[in-house]
């Protein structure tokens, strides 16, 4: 499960929207979570459903950070739910059942990425790294965020699912570790370099506020 | 005011947290959720025809594995019978090499023993 939040990022300023509640995974508490992956496993589609809805916000944006297009992202976020789902049987209850999911997420988000041979992105223009305006309005912040892909884009794919799952799902160092089947001392690693990287664009914005 | 979280903050940082999240949020999770579920009997019944064809082939499998234990029983049993009436019959050929004996072994029997090589 999710590490809970509290206070975080010694930010000097507030952020420009209050922070995002966790999805509603990381509020499951664990017994429940097992109740329902046992009655999925029984065949209950249901409780297979409630697991569904209450992961699919992480998973797709996993995939989404893998893959860029949202398109195939969601296609690749429903293989790897199906494919949670046959694969049940195979969960160990006794562990977190997030951070399982996530590694068959991540896996199938890889593999449909090197099977379409998707283009890696382009260096991100230096003109939208730099001298950005306020993200006042809606537009604004669209241009952001897809600064922020075009960042996202450029780094190697474990650094952005490291960073998507720790900074903004919450998830924990050793649970991200579970996911991708790195050492924790990885993770943290892999975490700081693509904060030092995304964390420019953010700079540049929040300066001008 | 500035934006400065420190580099090795082990705490996830907000405001990089809420504009990626901005940033990769798909949208429209009803639509989403609801087109996953729709493809469940599906997936389930993927998994059912490959369990029949898997439990086809393993009942054949069984089967062929029995009739080759059974034939491999009958060879084995039919050689130990024929190699036991042999072995009562007399010494076999390295018994006979071996064996000292106040007579020369027989020339069938160094010759079967050179064969045997």
């Amino acid at each position: 499960m999710p590490s809970s939040g509290g206070a975080r990022g010694k930010t000097l300023m507030k952020p420009d929207s209050p922070p995002q509640p966790r999805d509603q995974a990381a509020r499951i508490p664990q017994q429940d979570e097992h109740a329902l992956v046992a009655r999925a496993l029984a065949g209950d589609r249901a409780a297979f459903g409630a697991l569904v809805e209450r992961y699919a916000g992480v998973i797709r944006r996993v995939a989404r950070a893998v893959l860029g297009d949202p398109d195939d992202a969601d296609d690749a976020a429903q293989d790897a739910l199906l494919s949670a789902l046959v694969k049940l049987q195979q969960y160990d209850p006794r562990r977190p059942f997030g951070p399982w999911l996530l590694r068959i997420v991540a896996n199938a988000a890889t593999d449909r990425r090197r099977r379409r041979k998707v283009r890696r992105a382009g260096p991100l223009d230096p003109g939208l790294v730099a001298g950005g305006t306020r993200p006042d309005t809606a537009a604004e912040r669209r241009v952001l965020s897809e600064r922020l892909r075009q960042a996202l884009a450029e780094l190697p794919e474990r650094r952005r699912i490291a960073v998507v799952l720790f900074d903004v799902e919450g998830y924990s160092h050793a649970e991200i570790a579970t996911v991708l089947g790195i050492p924790e001392g990885t993770v943290r690693s892999e975490v700081f370099h693509a904060r030092r990287r995304l964390r420019v664009l953010l700079a540049d914005w929040q300066e001008e506020r | 005011m500035t934006y400065e979280p420190l580099p090795f903050d082990h705490r996830p940082d907000p405001v990089l947290g809420a504009a990626l999240r901005r940033a990769l949020d798909p949208g429209d999770h009803a639509a989403f959720v609801a087109r996953v579920l729709a493809r469940v009997d599906d997936a389930r019944a993927a998994v059912g025809s490959w369990d029949a064809v898997l439990a086809r082939w393993a009942r054949v499998g069984v089967a062929a594995a029995g009739l080759i234990a059974l034939g491999a029983g009958y060879l084995i049993g039919r050689a130990g019978a024929t190699g036991g009436a042999v072995g009562a019959g007399g010494p076999s050929v390295a018994e006979a090499l071996l064996a000292p004996r106040a007579q020369p072994p027989e020339v069938e029997v160094v010759l079967a023993s050179v064969f045997e090589r």
